[in-house]
Order: structure tokens, then C-alpha cells, then sequence
């Protein structure tokens, strides 16, 4: 066995983290305070070719797998990112560019690829409704085929990205889940050229005030008889449950990594203060109080990189990898939470200042709990599938 | 044209430095290095002499095995191909020493034009464009804002206090530039992996042709004869004013003979 990180993931390590010295945590600071997206920092990995990591050579890209894109995703949040502002690299390189290589038609590929790789065209997802999240196969935003094209009618919300994407990825039902046998059946997704639905009045949206990750809105959208041209569907009619998995395997294991960055930066700002501040006339961290809780997060954080570069080889050799990619997302959220609560604590009173970058890894590292996919959902799904115990639902 | 640029491999300015107990020359082993700050720009440069008039950039570094990284990361950018100069034989030189081993394999390498930032951040001695472009006899061009190559001559711009000079001279010849020069770009995730196929030739001393009097610490003409840690900042001097403000804190002054 063989644990070297091919030199590839080398290059993509060594590339990015050079990109983010030039952008300190105060960057991403005043990125959070500002509520905008960080533009600068979008244009270099544009520049360098890192957007298009995973998109095949042929189409202008790296041509390479979701290990590559998990280590990019890692690096950037380990730099000062954290969890939040690591959909910088999920939204456009992950469910856009990632998705289309793998289940786009040529002609979507042809058109789309190229200039989803330099960054030039950005991508948002669109599957959670307010009356299906967990249980996103309840989802009830349906599409009714009319000659050559279809109609959207429906609701989602929280949609990352919605500001910046030329194109959404769609999940519809066209069976509705009552009706579908299995309840997989009936889903189509279709690329939604936002900007232009827009101007027709056929999409709208709001974003909904929150609590972090401000750096990319997310938001409610609703769809008004949106026509959509069939030949917009990736995938296969009725048969989008396919490009889904492809869709949720690689979210979960970059929303993973990301979360995994997030705890790297995390440790790295408790034990830089573990070492610095003195009280009773020694620092903090001789305490073993203080050193063991950051000595465990770091335990934490090998094991879950273990798991999440595990969970992309396995996606990378077109192996299955659900409960690796669940167990990947579920190990390093909770890493990300436990770095940022044990920072938080280390670092006393002054945790609470915003003079200080706790308090945002720490809202940023709740929702990796949350999204996604919830912790509950990801140990359901250990419970069944691997420990074959009774469904809850 | 045939573009040389010299990089430096130096101590990352944000770890603490630390002078080794024996020879009292910087513990290069104990620190992370990085590419000279200024060598970035001095890449960038060259590389874009080479887009605007065609040609190959060549890295030369001198600087232990570990310099490779900073070899790696220029060829990253785009340089065409690598000189290393590697040599226990060279460890301890000074900025004499160094520029004589420098001339010497520039002597080797042949060039147009060489680049390289005015200064590095470790000894800040920013006097080795001057001793090489010296040693190889051909004209300096320093602190360059700007740089343009027109047939056989190039012109910069010199950074002064007031502005800038026009410089120009005939090729070959030695640039060294400052940041203001240009915006270096980032090694792109094809250049990093296309860099460890590009050619790095590996020279000892014995290749350079060089007197060995003249080479490493036995060439260096400074010495390092004693150091030590900067003593922490002592307490200063609280003058209170009663009347006699001035002329006491006039005293204190004199008494260290500032004035
Ligand atoms: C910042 C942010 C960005 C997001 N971006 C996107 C996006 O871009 N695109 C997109 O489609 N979605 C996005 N989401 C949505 C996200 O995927 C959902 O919020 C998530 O899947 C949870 O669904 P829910 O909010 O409906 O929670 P619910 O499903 O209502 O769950 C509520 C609680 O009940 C628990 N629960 C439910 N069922 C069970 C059960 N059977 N057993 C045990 N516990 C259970 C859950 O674990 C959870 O704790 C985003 C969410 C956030 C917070």
C-alpha cells in the first residue's frame, strides 16, 4: 500500500497555496465582513488553470480527478478560507464542471467546458426545497415536456451562487414522487441559463440572510413557467438520478475537504495562541487542558484526510464510494467543529471579539454539519447500508 | 536572446532566523526556503523578454541541494531550463565569492541579457549585479522600474529618490530590477507539472574553471567574527517636564552624543 500523494495532487498543493500566501486571514476577513465574493483570488486560480483542474484536456482543462480537486478545495480553506468561502471552488469546478464532464452531452461539453474552466462561465445546484431537504427525492419542482421543450414550475431554497451562475443546475421531477416507482425514477436535471430566465421572468430569487459564509449568497428561487429546451437535460430523462449521485459523491467529499481546511486553519490559530498567551505566569498551552483538546482535533484531522483522500482515489477509478464519501463528510465536518470549538475555547474571552478569527471559523464550521447533507442523514445512512440495521423512514 | 535570470534560494522572512554556531554563516538547513521575493520579479521579467523577442530563459541558482525547490518553482513559471550550482566548496561565500562563481558559470552559459533582483532578503548586500556585470565586463542596468530591448541595446528605467533615469546600454549586459518592474505571475497547474521534465544541469566547483582561492568561505573577503542576539529593548527614558523639559531632554541627547 502506498499512502504518496501522486505528484499531481503535489502540484495542485504546492500551486494553490502559493496563490493564497499573497491572501492572508485578513483578506478573508474583510471578504465575510464585506459580503462579496473574493474576486481577486477567483481571477488568479482562473489564470493558473486550478478552476479547470477536473475538466479533461481535451476541453482546456487539467484533466484530473476529484483527488486533485479535493486537495485544491483543502489547501484554499487550510489557507484562511475556511469552510465557508471553499464554495468558491465547489460551485462552479464541482457541480458545474466536474458534472458535465462526466454526464454532459457533446454539445453541452463543446460549449460549456472550455469556458467553465477558465472560470469565464460560473455554475450553481439547485435540489433542496423548503419541503425537501434531507429527503431530497420528495423534491416537487416539476417539468412538463411541451414539444421541444419543457416547463418548470416549483421552489427551492437556499441555492449557493445563484448571483454569479450562467447556468443552474436543476433538479426537477418529471414523475412526481408519489407516482415514481422506485421513488428514484422521474428526476431530470437541466442546465437553466439563469441570467436569461431571469430577464423572461421565469426565475426569480432572494437571498435569505445568514448567519456565515456570507461570501456567496444562497437563496430562495422560484420558477414561474421557466421553458427549458430539451436539449438542455443532462443526463437521461427521468433517469437524473444517476447524475445526482455523480452530483452528491464529489459535493460531499469537496464540501469534506473544505471542511477539513477548515479545521486545519482552525488548529493552526488555537495552537499559535495556545503558545503565545500567558496566564499564571505560563503559556496556556503547558495546560493540558488547553494542549489535549488541540491535540485531539489533530488526530482528528489525519484521520478524516485519510478518509477523504481514500473516498476521491475510490470515485477517481469509477469505484463505489458512498459510504467512503459519507464517512469522508461526516469525519471532517466534525473536525472542523471540534478545531473551531477548541480554538474558540483556547482563545477565552477574546473568542468573542471580531478583532480575532475564531468566531468566523466557528460559524463557518457549523454549517458542515448541517450542509450538504446533515450529520443525522450521513450516520443513517452508516446505520443501514453498512450496519444493516432497520430504516428509521 | 538567450535570457539568463538568477534566482535565490532565501530563508522565509516570516520563520526566525538563526547564524550557525560554527562557521557563523546562516543555518540554511533550520529554516523553510523560499525564492527571493525580488527573484520572483526578476522571472517574471525575464519571461517576458522572452514572449516580446523570442528565445529561451535560463535559471542559474547558486545554492545548496535543497535550492532545487526554488529552481522547481522559476521553471514553473516558464523558464525554459536550469543551471544549479551545487558545492560544499562554495558554502560560506560571500557576495565577492558569490558573484565570482556566478561570472564564472555565466561564462559557461552564455547570455544576452542577465536578470536578477537588486537585492535578497537574507544579507541585503544588493551589491551583486554590480560585482557580476564587474567580473563579466559588460554594462549594469540597476533598480530597473522598466525594461526594454531594442535590437542590440536596452533601455531602462532607474528607480532615484527624485523619479527615474533613463539607462541605456549595448547587450550583453546585467539587469537588476525592483518589485514596481511588473505583477509575477503564479505557476499555473501545467507549468508546475510540466517543470519536473525540464532540463536542470548540475555544476560543481571543479565545472566552473574557477581559482578555488577565490570560491566559498576561503574566497568570502568579509568574515563574520562574533554575533549575537539583539538585546531586548531596555526600558527608556522618561524626561518630565518641569519648566527645564527641553534643555534636560537636550542633555539626555548629548550624553549619548546624538547631538
Ligand atoms: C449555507 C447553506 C448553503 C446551502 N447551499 C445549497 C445549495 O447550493 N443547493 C442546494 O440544493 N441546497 C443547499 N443547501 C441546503 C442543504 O443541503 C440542506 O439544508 C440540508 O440538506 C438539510 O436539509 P433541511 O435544511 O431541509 O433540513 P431537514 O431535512 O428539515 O432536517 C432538519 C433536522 O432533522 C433531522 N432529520 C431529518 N430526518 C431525519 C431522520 N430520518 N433521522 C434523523 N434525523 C433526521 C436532520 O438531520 C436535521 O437535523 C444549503 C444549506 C445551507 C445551510
Amino acid at each position: 500500500m502506498d499512502f504518496t500523494l501522486p505528484e499531481t495532487a503535489l502540484a495542485v498543493q504546492r500551486g494553490i497555496a502559493d496563490v493564497c500566501s499573497r491572501y492572508d486571514m485578513g483578506y478573508w476577513e474583510r471578504c465575510e465582513a464585506e459580503k462579496r465574493w473574493p474576486d481577486e483570488v477567483w481571477a488568479d486560480l482562473a489564470k493558473g488553470g486550478w478552476l479547470g483542474l477536473g475538466v479533461p484536456e481535451e476541453y482546456g482543462g487539467g484533466g484530473q480527478g476529484l483527488l486533485e480537486m479535493a486537495v485544491a478545495t483543502e489547501t484554499l480553506a487550510a489557507s484562511g478560507s475556511a469552510g465557508g468561502s471553499a464554495f468558491t471552488y465547489v460551485l462552479t469546478p464541482g457541480f458545474g464542471a466536474l458534472t458535465l464532464s462526466r454526464h454532459g452531452t457533446p454539445e453541452q461539453k463543446g460549449t460549456l467546458l472550455p469556458r467553465l474552466a477558465t472560470g469565464e462561465l460560473e455554475t450553481c445546484f439547485a435540489l433542496t426545497e423548503p419541503d425537501a431537504g434531507s429527503n431530497s427525492l420528495a423534491i416537487s419542482t416539476f417539468a412538463r415536456q411541451d414539444g421541444a421543450e419543457y416547463v418548470v414550475n416549483g421552489q427551492k431554497i437556499w441555492i449557493t451562487g445563484v448571483q454569479r451562475a450562467t447556468w443552474m443546475m436543476l433538479v426537477t421531477r418529471t414523475i412526481p414522487a408519489e407516482e415514481a416507482k422506485p421513488r428514484t425514477n422521474g428526476m431530470t436535471v437541466f442546465l437553466v441559463n439563469v441570467p436569461e430566465a431571469v430577464e423572461k421572468g421565469q426565475l426569480s430569487y432572494r437571498p435569505i440572510p445568514k448567519m456565515g459564509a456570507n461570501t456567496t449568497p444562497s437563496n430562495m428561487v422560484f420558477f414561474d413557467d421557466l421553458r427549458v429546451p430539451a436539449a438542455n437535460v443532462v443526463g437521461e430523462v427521468h433517469g437524473g438520478a444517476v447524475v445526482l449521485w455523480d452530483i452528491l459523491n464529489p459535493e460531499r467529499i469537496l464540501l469534506g475537504a473544505s471542511a477539513l481546511g477548515g479545521a486545519e486553519v482552525a488548529l493552526r490559530v488555537g495552537v499559535e495562541y495556545a503558545r503565545q498567551r500567558e496566564v499564571f505566569g505560563r503559556p496556556i498551552g503547558a495546560n493540558q487542558a488547553i494542549a489535549f483538546p488541540l491535540a485531539q482535533v489533530q488526530a482528528k484531522i489525519e484521520l478524516a484526510r485519510l478518509m477523504l483522500y481514500k473516498a476521491a482515489w475510490l470515485f477517481d477509478q469509477g469505484l463505489p464510494c458512498g459510504t467512503e464519501s459519507n464517512i469522508a463528510k461526516l469525519t471532517a465536518s466534525q473536525a472542523a467543529w471540534e478545531a473551531a470549538d477548541a480554538a474558540f475555547q483556547t482563545h477565552g474571552g477574546m473568542a468573542y471579539s471580531l478583532e480575532y478569527p475564531v468566531a468566523r471559523l466557528l460559524t463557518d464550521a457549523r454549517i458542515g454539519k448541517i450542509a450538504p447533507v446533515t450529520e443525522e442523514l450521513l450516520l443513517n445512512y452508516v446505520a443501514t447500508q453498512v450496519l444493516g440495521l432497520p430504516r428509521s423512514f | 536572446m538567450n535570457i539568463v535570470v538568477c534566482v535565490k534560494q532565501v530563508p522565509d522572512t516570516a520563520t526566525e532566523r538563526k547564524l550557525r554556531s560554527d562557521d557563523k554563516t546562516l543555518d540554511r538547513d533550520a529554516v523553510d526556503g523560499v525564492i527571493n521575493e525580488l527573484d520572483e520579479y526578476a522571472v517574471e521579467e525575464a519571461l517576458r523578454l522572452k514572449e516580446a523577442h523570442g528565445g529561451e530563459v535560463t535559471v542559474l541558482t547558486m545554492g545548496p541541494a535543497k535550492a532545487a525547490d526554488t529552481i522547481r518553482k522559476a521553471l514553473a513559471m516558464g523558464a525554459d531550463k536550469a543551471v544549479h550550482l551545487v558545492d560544499d566548496a562554495l558554502a560560506g561565500s560571500d557576495a565577492l565569492s558569490t558573484s565570482y562563481a556566478l561570472a564564472q558559470a555565466l561564462g559557461r552559459v552564455g547570455f544576452d541579457v542577465v536578470v536578477l533582483g537588486s537585492e535578497s532578503t537574507d544579507a541585503r548586500t544588493g551589491v551583486l549585479a554590480a560585482m557580476l556585470a564587474e567580473r563579466l565586463g559588460v554594462p549594469q542596468l540597476s533598480q530597473a522600474r522598466k525594461v526594454e530591448v531594442n535590437g542590440s541595446a536596452v533601455t531602462i528605467e532607474r528607480v532615484t529618490d527624485y523619479g527615474y533615469d533613463r539607462v541605456e546600454a549595448s547587450l550583453p549586459a546585467v539587469v537588476s530590477v525592483v518589485e514596481k518592474i511588473n505583477e509575477p505571475r503564479y505557476p499555473s497547474f501545467k507549468g508546475i507539472m510540466a517543470a519536473k521534465k525540464k532540463p536542470v544541469e548540475t555544476l560543481g566547483a571543479a565545472d566552473l574553471e574557477a581559482d578555488a582561492g577565490q570560491l566559498g568561505l576561503a574566497g568570502a573577503w568579509s568574515e563574520v567574527v562574533d554575533f549575537a542576539v539583539a538585546p531586548p529593548r531596555a526600558a527608556g527614558t522618561v524626561v518630565k517636564d518641569e519648566g527645564d523639559g527641553g534643555a534636560k531632554a537636550a542633555e539626555f541627547l548629548a550624553s549619548k552624543k546624538f547631538i
